[in-house]
């Protein structure tokens, strides 16, 4: 059951096309997964079609001429009655099997070797592009990250299972902004572990314990 | 040739979208049928400029705006097929394309700020492996690792670790808690830190 969605403003700024594109993609794999919010952008992209469409052009501003271009568009061969390509919408891990939202389907073949982390956890790196990095998270039972806070921004989503991080219980569908002001243990403790599609802007900053010493090596771990 | 049809053609000139949808509808579904360059071009007539007027506002680019209305107008005489009546308006349907070829100008020609790695985003819980096959590591290692290190520190930089690291105090408190000045606790730190930091080279 989803109770974390994104909120009414962002909802809206992807809808119309106003958000920055990265959370553009989250809201877009979170829309896959939730009813309520794809009602809600429907709705949100009809007035805005409407609000685009509608009307007399403004004389102030001299259209040029499209004829060219209209022509063009119509000499363009046609495309094979496109059969719906058959998209490879699955991620898998050590055997195990996970349905991917719509959204991020199409990063499948951009997504990177799973590396062990420290806690039973997994991590996957997506590239997106222009759109820089996300990672593919998956928590075992009982894997937790240790506890951080958030030098930037960090989007997450739920793809499959549940966790908890101290402040929450979330499960598949549920999607979260964490920043600066929010400090939180990500863990799962559902049989079949959590994962989830996660993007941060800033490293993490670990608050508790022997991880805090990790802080100022962060870089000098990897070359 | 299609080279005689007026650019506003009569009809779609002053009409809002809601209604002249079910009329743009059917040229649709003929575009999507039977290819109908006549229908296109109503279609065309209808929504180009107005997607233009619109996307100069958004982007500010003249270039770009044609561009975006260049490619959704593509996109609808290519995948006219996918429109489906029942679902929603033309005008929904349209923006929705335009609206995503937008984000992914915006991707393309958003510059790459500085590439952000994943392991600098995830440091150092991250063991570095080629292959899953050649997970081996336990996965405590690095944490204890750590740990191992840390009681290879001299005990004066040791403590102040502790406090400030584990114990969560400042530099400050520290200097009062073990009556030394702040000048030394922060250079202990500092020691400390690059001890740390030649041992884990070390290590590896």
């Amino acid at each position: 059951m989803i109770n974390f969605h994104p909120e009414l403003a962002h909802l809206r700024a992807f809808a119309e096309g106003t958000c920055p594109t990265n959370l553009a993609l989250m809201i877009s794999a979170h829309v896959d997964l939730c009813p309520r919010c794809q009602a809600i952008t429907m709705q949100a992209q009809e007035e805005a079609g409407l609000e685009v469409f509608s009307g007399k052009l403004n004389a102030a501003d001299p259209q040029p001429d499209f004829n060219d271009m209209m022509l063009q568009i119509m000499q363009t061969p046609d495309v094979e009655a496109p059969v719906l390509q058959p998209v490879n919408n699955m991620l898998e891990l050590d055997g195990k099997h996970f349905a991917l939202p719509r959204a991020l389907a199409r990063y499948t073949h951009k997504t990177g070797n799973w590396s062990r982390l420290v806690g039973k956890l997994w991590q996957a790196p997506v590239d997106l592009g222009q759109d820089g990095q996300a990672n593919f998270i998956y928590m075992e039972k009982g894997g937790k990250v240790p506890e951080h806070t958030h030098k930037g921004t960090e989007f997450t989503l739920v793809i499959d299972g549940q966790f908890s991080d101290g402040l929450a219980d979330y499960d598949c569908g549920d999607f979260t902004i964490m920043d600066s002001t929010k400090k939180h243990m990500p863990f799962s403790e559902a049989d079949e572990g959590c994962l989830v599609f996660t993007m941060v802007d800033k490293p993490l900053h670990f608050t508790s314990g022997l991880a805090r010493l990790l802080n100022p090596f962060s870089q000098l771990f990897f070359k | 040739m299609l080279v005689g049809i007026p650019l506003e053609s009569k009809h779609s000139h002053a009409v809002v979208p809601k209604d002249c949808a079910d009329e743009m509808s059917s040229y649709l579904v003929l575009v999507g049928q039977s290819r109908c360059k006549r229908s296109f071009a109503e279609i065309f007539n209808y929504f180009a400029p107005r997607l233009r007027s619109y996307a100069l506002k958004q982007m500010g680019n003249e270039a770009l705006a044609m561009e975006l209305v260049q490619d959704t107008m593509s996109n609808v005489w290519q995948k006219s097929h996918l429109f489906n009546a029942e679902k929603g308006a033309p005008s929904t349907w349209i923006f929705t394309i335009a609206r995503n070829i937008r984000f992914d100008m915006l991707r393309k020609q958003r510059n790459r700020k500085e590439d952000i790695c994943a392991d600098d985003l995830w440091p150092v819980l991250c063991e570095q492996t080629a292959d899953v096959n050649e997970v081996s590591l336990d996965e405590q290692i690095t944490l204890q690792q750590l740990g191992i290190i840390f009681e290879d520190l001299p005990k004066k930089q040791r403590e102040v670790i502790e406090a400030i690291y584990i114990e969560g105090k400042s530099q400050q408190e520290v200097a009062d808690q073990f009556e030394i000045p702040l000048g030394t606790v922060k250079s202990r730190t500092r020691l400390a830190l690059q001890r740390l930091k030649e041992m884990l080279k070390d290590n590896d």
